[in-house]
C-alpha cells in the first residue's frame, strides 16, 4: 500500500509509563540513512499549511534539481505563494531527490512525494515543472518516473495529473514537448489563476475528457499544448511545416507579461530553509527585463520589456520579508542592478533599514564606478577578496559583435579603483566560441588580463593591496533560441579545446590563473537549447539509461548520452553545430515573445558588421516588444 | 546585557536539523521575535548563545538547555512567549530564567535521561539485569583521541526495560553526560549487542528526556 511520507500521520502507540510512542517508522529509517535529511522533511518556517481535504486542486510545484538549488529560486517562491493564496488550491513543493534518497525510495517502494504533506504526487491534480536550464530536463523525466506518472503526455489518462511546465527553457518547449501536457509561456503571475479556474470547473463537471480541458486552456493567451500541433520534416531534417491540428490551438502562442510590475503580485513571505541553501537570503526583485540587448543573452530578450518597481514598493516588500524571515542578509535581484533608475534612493532607504540591525546587503551585477564602490564600502560586510567582471570577449571588435557595452577603458578604470580600495582579486569571465571569433580575439583575453595586472603594478605600493589574484575563466558559447545568434553554429568540442590551449599559451604571467568550463556539458546544452521534438525520444531513453543530474559534474554521463543518440538514431550535431538560414523554420517559431524575428535578423546582420545597438533607454531599437504596451518602451 | 538560561523541547518535526543549522535557525527566530540579542565584541560580531551538549541528528528532546544573552532586560514570560511565537513548529521554549554569573552553570551537567526505542533483529528481549551485573562492559567508544575500547559500566546509572512488543523494545536510560564524560545511548546499545546473546539492533530512535546536575533539574 502506498503510504504517506509524513510524521504527522504516524501511528500512535504510546508507552503508558513515559508518554512516548514506541514506534520505528520507515520514514525515520530512510531519513537516518541519507545526507541532509531536512531536504525531505518540509516543516520550515512560513511553509503553507492546509488541510488537503478542504481544497479542490492539489498542485505539485516541481523544481527539477536539489532542494538547495530549488529553494534559492525566486520564481518558485513567487508562484508558491501566488497559487496558495487561492483557498481552493494547495500548492506543495517537490524537488529532485538526491541519488542516495532515490535509492532509499526505490528500496522502500516509495513514490515521489511533496514536502508539505508527505503525500505522493501521483494522484495530484497538476504537476508543474519550472525549466530553468536545459541540463535539468533529464531530472524532469526522472521525477515523473519516480512519481509513477506516465512519461509521455499521450500515455496519460484521466487517472493521472496534468503535467505542465514554464520558465525560460519553455520558450523552446520542443525537446520536451512529448512529456508535457501544456506549457505556460511568460510570467505566471496571471495565467495560473485562469488555468486553475478552468481546471476546477472541468473537475466539477466530472473530469470526463482530458482533451476538453486542454482545448479550453489552449484558447488562453500563453498556453501551448504540444499535442495540438503537427510537425513534418524535409529530407535534410529541417522542419517542413508546423501547424495546429486542433481548432482550439492558435498558430502562434504569445508569452504573458505583467504590464504593471509595480503592482503585480509579489509575496510578502518567504520560506526559511533549515539547512543552508545556495541563496540563503531575502531576494528583492527590483525590476524585470534588461535594457542592454547583449546579442547572446536569451534572458535579455525573453524578459523584455524592462519594468521597474517603485522605491516605496520595494522598501515595503523588503521590510516584510526581513520581519517574517529573520534573515540577516538581503540581496537585490535583477539582470543588471546599475540599470535601476532610482538606485541611490533605494539603497539609501534599504541602508536605513539594515544598518542598525546588522543586516547585510549584497548588490550583484553592479557596474564599478565611484558611486558603486562607495556603496559597497557601506553595505557589504564581506571581505574585499574577489570581484567578477564579465567582459565576455577579449577584443573591442568582438565585444561590439556581441553588443556587450563594456570597454577596455571601463575595465581598467574599474580595476584601478578596486585595487586602490584594497580589493585583492579580480575574476574575468569570458565566452569562447563566439560568432566571428579569431585567434586574435582569444589572445585578446590574455592581453586584457595582462593589462589588468599592469594596472595593479602601476599603483603605488602603499596604495594597493598586498596580494593580487587574477583569474581568467572561460566557457564555451552556447547559441540560444530568441537571440541574435540563434542561427549560428556552436563551436565543436575540438575547436574549443584548441582555443583553450591557445589561451593557456598566451597567458604568460604566473599571477594569472586560467580555469575553463567543461565543454561536454556545453555541447549537450547546445543540442537541447535549439532542439526539436525528435529529441524527446532521446531524452526519455537517456533517463532509462540512467542519465540524471546532468548539471552535476559527478553525475553527468556524456558517454551514455552519446550512446543514447546512437541508439535512437538522432544526430546531435544537427542541432548545435549546423549554421541555419534565416528562412529555415525554427522549432520555436510558433512561440511569440514579442521581440520579432525581423529584429533578430537585423541584430544578426549588425553583429556580423561589428555594429552596436544602443540600449533601450538611449534609443529604441524597435525590437517589437512595445506591442505589449508596457515598461521602458513607454517611459 | 542580561543572561538567561532557556529550557526547550525539540520534537519529531525538527529532529533532523543539524546543530549548526539549529544555531542559525535560532538566531533568525530571535530576530523575528523582536527581542534584541547581545553580540560579541570584535571584528566579526556574533550573537552570544551557547547550547549545552548539542543533540545528535535524529534525536528528539524534552530537556535541552542554552545560555543566551539579550541586549535588554526582559521578563522571563515575555521571552518565552515571544520566542514561541517565532520558532518553527516542533520547537518549544519550556522555561526561562534570568541568571547572574555562574548561576545554573550548564557546564556542570553530568548526566542525562533517555528513552530509547529499538527494533531488534528477532523477538529476543535482552536480559537487562544480567547485562548490568557485568563488572566491566567494554565496548568501542568514540572519544576525542579516536575510537577505542573502554569500560562504560560505571557510566550507566540506570537502565530499565519499559516495554516490549514483538521485535520492539523500549528502554529508559540514565547515562553520564557532559564535558567530563559523555556516554551516548547508541554506545549502550552496541554494548548490549556484545554482551546479550542474540541481540542485534536493527534501528533505534532516541529521545532525551532531561539533562541533570546530580539529581537536580536545572529548570
Amino acid at each position: 500500500m502506498p503510504y504517506t511520507f509524513c510524521h504527522k500521520l504516524m501511528k500512535e502507540g504510546f508507552c503508558k509509563s513515559k508518554g512516548k510512542s514506541m514506534e520505528i517508522t520507515t520514514r525515520d529509517k530512510i531519513l537516518m540513512n541519507v545526507q541532509k535529511p531536512t531536504r525531505y522533511t518540509g516543516g520550515e518556517l512560513n511553509e503553507v499549511k492546509k488541510d488537503p481535504n478542504t481544497v479542490d486542486i492539489r498542485f505539485a510545484f516541481c523544481f527539477p534539481d536539489t532542494y538547495e538549488i530549488g529553494m534559492s529560486h525566486l520564481g518558485m517562491k513567487i508562484l508558491y505563494y501566488l497559487i496558495n493564496r487561492r483557498k481552493d488550491t494547495y500548492c506543495e513543493r517537490v524537488f529532485a531527490p538526491w541519488v542516495d534518497m532515490e535509492a532509499e525510495m526505490k528500496a522502500h517502494n516509495m513514490r515521489l512525494f511533496a514536502l508539505e504533506t508527505g503525500d505522493e504526487i501521483t494522484n495530484f491534480d497538476m504537476v508543474g515543472f519550472t525549466l530553468q536550464y536545459e541540463l535539468s530536463f533529464s531530472n524532469v523525466v526522472n521525477m515523473l518516473r519516480l512519481a509513477d506518472i506516465p512519461l509521455r503526455s499521450s500515455e496519460r489518462t484521466d487517472q493521472h495529473p496534468f503535467v505542465c511546465a514554464g520558465g525560460p527553457c519553455a520558450y523552446n518547449p520542443e525537446p520536451i514537448a512529448d512529456v508535457i501536457d501544456f506549457f505556460m509561456l511568460g510570467e505566471g503571475e496571471e495565467i495560473f489563476d485562469e488555468v486553475l479556474d478552468i481546471y476546477k470547473q472541468w473537475k466539477k463537471d466530472g473530469k470526463k475528457i482530458r482533451k476538453e480541458f486542454l482545448e479550453k486552456i489552449a484558447e488562453l493567451e500563453g498556453i501551448y499544448v504540444p499535442a495540438f500541433y503537427d510537425v513534418s520534416y524535409n529530407a535534410d531534417g529541417t522542419i517542413a511545416e508546423f501547424k495546429p491540428n486542433n481548432p482550439h490551438a492558435k498558430p502562434t502562442v504569445r508569452k504573458r507579461i505583467m504590464k504593471d510590475f509595480d503592482t503585480a503580485y509579489t509575496p510578502h513571505s518567504i520560506i526559511v530553509p533549515f539547512g543552508e541553501v545556495v541563496h540563503d537570503r531575502v531576494m528583492l526583485e527590483i525590476f524585470r527585463g534588461c535594457i542592454r540587448g547583449c546579442r547572446f543573452c536569451q534572458a535579455g530578450y525573453v524578459y523584455r520589456p524592462v519594468r521597474e518597481r517603485k522605491v516605496d514598493t520595494l522598501l515595503g516588500i523588503a521590510q516584510d520579508l526581513l520581519d517574517c524571515s529573520g534573515y540577516d542578509e538581503m540581496s537585490l535581484s535583477s539582470l543588471s542592478t546599475s540599470d535601476y533608475t532610482q538606485l541611490k534612493a533605494l539603497t539609501d532607504g534599504l541602508l536605513e533599514m539594515t544598518e542598525k540591525k546588522k543586516i547585510g546587503l549584497s548588490l550583484p551585477s553592479l557596474r564599478i564606478d565611484n558611486f558603486s564602490l562607495e556603496l559597497m564600502e557601506k553595505v557589504q560586510k564581506v571581505r574585499k577578496t574577489g570581484i567578477t567582471f564579465a567582459p565576455e570577449a577579449g577584443t573591442q571588435r568582438l565585444r561590439d559583435v556581441i553588443n556587450k557595452n563594456i570597454t577596455e577603458e571601463n575595465i581598467l578604470k574599474s580595476t584601478d579603483l578596486l585595487f586602490r580600495g584594497g580589493w585583492t582579486g579580480v575574476k574575468l569571465y569570458f565566452m569562447i566560441g563566439l560568432p566571428t571569433e579569431t585567434e586574435e580575439d582569444i589572445r585578446g583575453i590574455a592581453d586584457l588580463a595582462g593589462k589588468v595586472l599592469d594596472t595593479y603594478f602601476a599603483i603605488d605600493k602603499q596604495e594597493r593591496a598586498k596580494n593580487i589574484n587574477i583569474t581568467v575563466s572561460t566557457s564555451g558559447f552556447v547559441p540560444k533560441p530568441f537571440t541574435a545568434f540563434q542561427w549560428e553554429p556552436q563551436n565543436t568540442r575540438d575547436m574549443l579545446i584548441e582555443k583553450q590551449n591557445l589561451l593557456k599559451e598566451s597567458i604568460t604571467s604566473r599571477r594569472i590563473r586560467y580555469t575553463w568550463h567543461d565543454n561536454k556539458t556545453s555541447y549537450l546544452e547546445g543540442v537541447f537549447a535549439r532542439g526539436d521534438r525528435r529529441l524527446c525520444d532521446v531524452l526519455i531513453k537517456a533517463v532509462e539509461n540512467g542519465c540524471k543530474f546532468d548539471g552535476w559534474g559527478e553525475y553527468f554521463d556524456f558517454d551514455t548520452w552519446m550512446k543514447t543518440f546512437e541508439q535512437t538514431g538522432v544526430d546531435p550535431d544537427f542541432y548545435n553545430l549546423r549554421p541555419r538560414e534565416y528562412d529555415e523554420i525554427l522549432p520555436w517559431d510558433h512561440i511569440d515573445i514579442g521581440v520579432t524575428k525581423k529584429f533578430f535578423i537585423r541584430e544578426s546582420e549588425k553583429a556580423r558588421r561589428a555594429e552596436t545597438t544602443p540600449n533601450c533607454r538611449e534609443k529604441c531599437a524597435g525590437c517589437g516588444v512595445g506591442s505589449f504596451g508596457a515598461g521602458v518602451c513607454y517611459e | 546585557m542580561s543572561n538567561y538560561v532557556l529550557k526547550y523541547a525539540r520534537g519529531e518535526e525538527v529532529k533532523y536539523i543539524s546543530h549548526l543549522d539549529f544555531v542559525r535557525m535560532f538566531h533568525r527566530a530571535v530576530r523575528r521575535s523582536g527581542l534584541e540579542m547581545a553580540f560579541s565584541q570584535g571584528f566579526n560580531p556574533h550573537p552570544l548563545m551557547t547550547v549545552a551538549l548539542p543533540l545528535s541528528v535524529g534525536v528528539t528532546s524534552d530537556g535541552e538547555y542554552m545560555k543566551i544573552a539579550f541586549a535588554k532586560n526582559y521578563k522571563e514570560e515575555h521571552i518565552i512567549s515571544e520566542l514561541n511565537g517565532a520558532l518553527p513548529a516542533g520547537f518549544k521554549i519550556l522555561n526561562a530564567k534570568q541568571v547572574e554569573g555562574k548561576e545554573l552553570d550548564l557546564t556542570k551537567i553530568d548526566r542525562a535521561d533517555y528513552i530509547v526505542t529499538a527494533e531488534l533483529e528477532n523477538e529476543r528481549v535482552p536480559d537487562i539485569q544480567a547485562f548490568l551485573e557485568n563488572e566491566t562492559i567494554n565496548v568501542m567508544k568514540k572519544s576525542k583521541s579516536g575510537v577505542k575500547e573502554a569500560d562504560v559500566r560505571p557510566y550507566i546509572y540506570k537502565l530499565k526495560l519499559e516495554e516490549e512488543d514483538g521485535r520492539l523494545i523500549m528502554l529508559s536510560m540514565q547515562l553520564a553526560a557532559g564535558s567530563s564524560y559523555n556516554l551516548k545511548p547508541d554506545t549502550v546499545l552496541d554494548a548490549m549487542e556484545k554482551y546479550c546473546e542474540g541481540v542485534k539492533v536493527m534501528f533505534k530512535s532516541i529521545h532525551r528526556v532531561s539533562m541533570l546536575c546530580g539529581d537536580r533539574e536545572y529548570l
